[in-house]
């Protein structure tokens, strides 16, 4: 990646208490209580409806929590206004969908909605915001093409551009490489890192176990709404892990380059 | 290293704008937009210079718009303002009704044949309005029940199915049904009623300029006057409602809060148009998509829609009242006509996925 942030954010310090969320009903994560570290990046990893998804949501404030709380800095953040929330956290949601013939820039001025106003609508700081955006994402050259022309990472990487331009200190993503083939998907991932190497705290679902242990300083893993390890990829990867989050036996290498656990699958258990 | 230039005083609007800025305040202009209503407002103008014109005894065309402000022969100012403009301002409200109508309804579900003809909010308005003339004879009813006709179908689509915009498909095949209720409930109220009753009931059924009321072309004016600006006003954020809730939220905005203030201006703008022309076919459809087109993908064009509609219509009933004269053809069914075709091809052509 070419691009670099020129702005550094100022540490948030995001932590849940005894958090309970769902969909009305059972909650989905139970009485969960977790820090997440400011200026890492964070990954969240489990099998499918862990809740890991809808952790993230609640700290994006998509879900409401059930009980408990997600405190930004020492504040309850569903006392935060919406507005002044959003100048803090950023989100990327899984399978982000753009209305039709929006260019890159279209797109990435989006981000800068909770900094404008009815009378306030393109400030320098937007123009700024945007150019700067553009840059780290490494999408000046495509700016100004429609966004259904470009390939599937070079558009991960415009919705992010987005979330950059908000200007957040905590930028959540949702499954940010799912459907991406192995080069997008290290574009990304690399773009992801200079957010954090930027002072960013970066909190990221992600689906495959090594590619988290490669690119997050920090761990969490859950299964049935309950954190079950967390910490560094290299201290709490192992089989035994592997087994308990996804019922399989796995022998867990070290990664020849960057010396983090990689995870070789073998077969499934019995449940 | 090349030396940088010093940051220039003025900021670098986005491209396709013009930025309007003082010291902290900045005002965007979408050129296009712009460009775009400017058009369709001169196309507008024409339309209605025309339709004034022509009719059994012919005015000049530059003798019609003076002709509207008083100026010019007695005889010109007599046919255009007593007996031609009523029938024509009648149709310029109606099509920015359902014009704005259509354009919110759409944005707030995501998907483009979202209109308060198929989500059933004109069958709600039409089966009260028919109520009202069928149970209370006053003339202020008919306003007032097909408000109360077009909320009654938007709230049933909206409840059951839980809410417009992550389920746009859902809300509009509940709508669909609901619709299908109502104008079930409409036949067996005119099946029902004394023939009198049935006839003076039936402007509401088909879609006609021919029977407006005076005050129900006035209410509805002053409906389309005020929410008009509001729908302006609401234009940034509706523009962000065209992403999926959870940015939307992340951004700072209270969704739901949106979503409530367009599904009230649409049911006011739906049901008040109803009141004074019955159900027009396809006009809501049709509008959003000739602005969407003008105006292209950076907004939702409002003002856009209430032009185009107005446009739609104006020249609908003139092709009603001239194609075959001097039988009188209800505008509902040249749009219902023109229209009909026009959302066969959208149906067969265009992505279902793709979000307007």
């Amino acid at each position: 990646m070419t691009g670099t942030l020129e702005e550094r954010a100022t540490a948030a310090d995001l932590v849940t208490e005894a958090l309970d969320v769902g969909y009305g009903g059972e909650p989905v994560v139970r009485a969960l209580d977790v820090r997440l570290p400011p200026g890492a990046v964070t990954a969240i990893v489990g099998p499918n409806g862990c809740g890991k998804s809808t952790l993230l949501g609640a700290l994006a404030r998509v879900h409401t929590p059930q009980a408990g709380a997600v405190l930004l800095d020492g504040r309850d953040l569903a006392r935060i206004r919406p507005r002044d929330a959003a100048r803090r956290i950023g989100l990327l949601p899984q399978q982000a969908e753009a209305p039709d013939g929006l260019t890159v820039r279209d797109l990435v001025r989006y981000g800068r909605h909770p900094h404008q106003g009815l009378l306030r609508q393109w400030s320098p700081d937007d123009a700024g915001a945007v150019d700067r955006a553009l840059a780290a994402a490494d999408l000046v050259e495509l700016a100004d093409r429609p966004l259904d022309t470009l390939s599937g990472g070079q558009r991960q990487r415009a919705w992010i551009a987005m979330v950059v331009a908000q200007q957040t200190d905590v930028v959540l993503l949702d499954e940010p490489t799912s459907a991406l083939d192995l080069g997008h998907q290290l574009e990304v991932l690399e773009l992801v890192r200079d957010l954090a190497a930027a002072g960013r705290t970066v909190v990221a679902v992600l689906h495959d176990l090594s590619t988290a242990c490669r690119h997050a300083d920090h761990l969490v893993a859950m299964r049935g709404g309950r954190i079950v390890a967390e910490g560094a990829p290299q201290d709490v990867v192992t089989p035994g892990l592997v087994r308990e989050l996804y019922g399989v036996e796995a022998v867990v290498l070290v990664d020849p380059t960057a010396g983090t656990p990689v995870v070789c699958p073998i077969r499934r258990l019995a449940p | 290293m090349t030396a940088h230039a010093a940051r220039p005083a003025t900021v670098t609007a986005p491209p396709g704008t013009w930025r309007l800025g003082r010291r902290r305040w900045s005002v965007l202009i979408d050129r296009r937009a712009l460009v775009a209503a400017t058009v369709l407002g001169g196309l507008l103008l024409l339309a209605v210079a025309v339709s004034l014109a022509l009719g059994t005894a012919r005015v000049e065309l530059t003798s019609t718009l003076p002709a509207v402000v008083g100026v010019g022969e007695p005889r010109d100012v007599l046919l255009v303002q007593r007996l031609r403009l009523p029938r024509v301002a009648a149709g310029v409200a109606v099509g920015a009704a359902l014009g704005i109508a259509g354009v919110l309804l759409q944005t707030l579900a995501r998907n483009r044949l979202a209109t308060p003809d198929t989500v059933g909010l004109n069958d709600g308005a039409t089966a009260f309005a028919v109520a009202s003339v069928v149970a209370v004879p006053t003339t202020l009813a008919p306003s007032a029940f097909a408000l109360v006709g077009s909320a009654t179908a938007a709230a049933l689509a909206l409840g059951l199915s839980g809410g417009a915009g992550r389920r746009g498909y859902r809300f509009l095949v509940v709508g669909l049904g609901v619709g299908a209720a109502l104008g079930a409930l409409t036949q067996l109220m005119l099946a029902r009623a004394a023939i009198d009753d049935a006839n003076r009931a039936l402007p509401w059924t088909v879609g006609s300029l021919n029977s407006r009321a005076p005050l129900a072309v006035a209410i509805l004016a002053v409906g389309v006057a005020v929410v008009l600006p509001l729908a302006v006003l609401l234009g940034r954020r509706l523009h962000l409602l065209r992403l999926a809730d959870p940015v939307v939220l992340a951004l700072g905005q209270r969704v739901s809060r949106i979503r409530l203030a367009a599904i009230g201006a649409a049911v006011t703008t739906a049901g008040l148009s109803v009141a004074t022309a019955g159900p027009l076919g396809l006009v809501a459809l049709l509008a959003p998509e000739i602005a969407r087109k003008a105006a292209g993908p950076r907004n939702v064009p409002v003002v856009g829609a209430a032009l185009a509609g107005a446009l739609v219509v104006v020249l609908a009933d003139l092709l009603g009242r001239t194609v075959a004269a001097p039988v009188e053809l209800p505008v509902g069914i040249v749009t219902a006509v023109v229209g009909g075709p026009y959302l066969l091809w959208l149906l067969l052509t265009t992505r279902t996925r793709r979000i307007p």
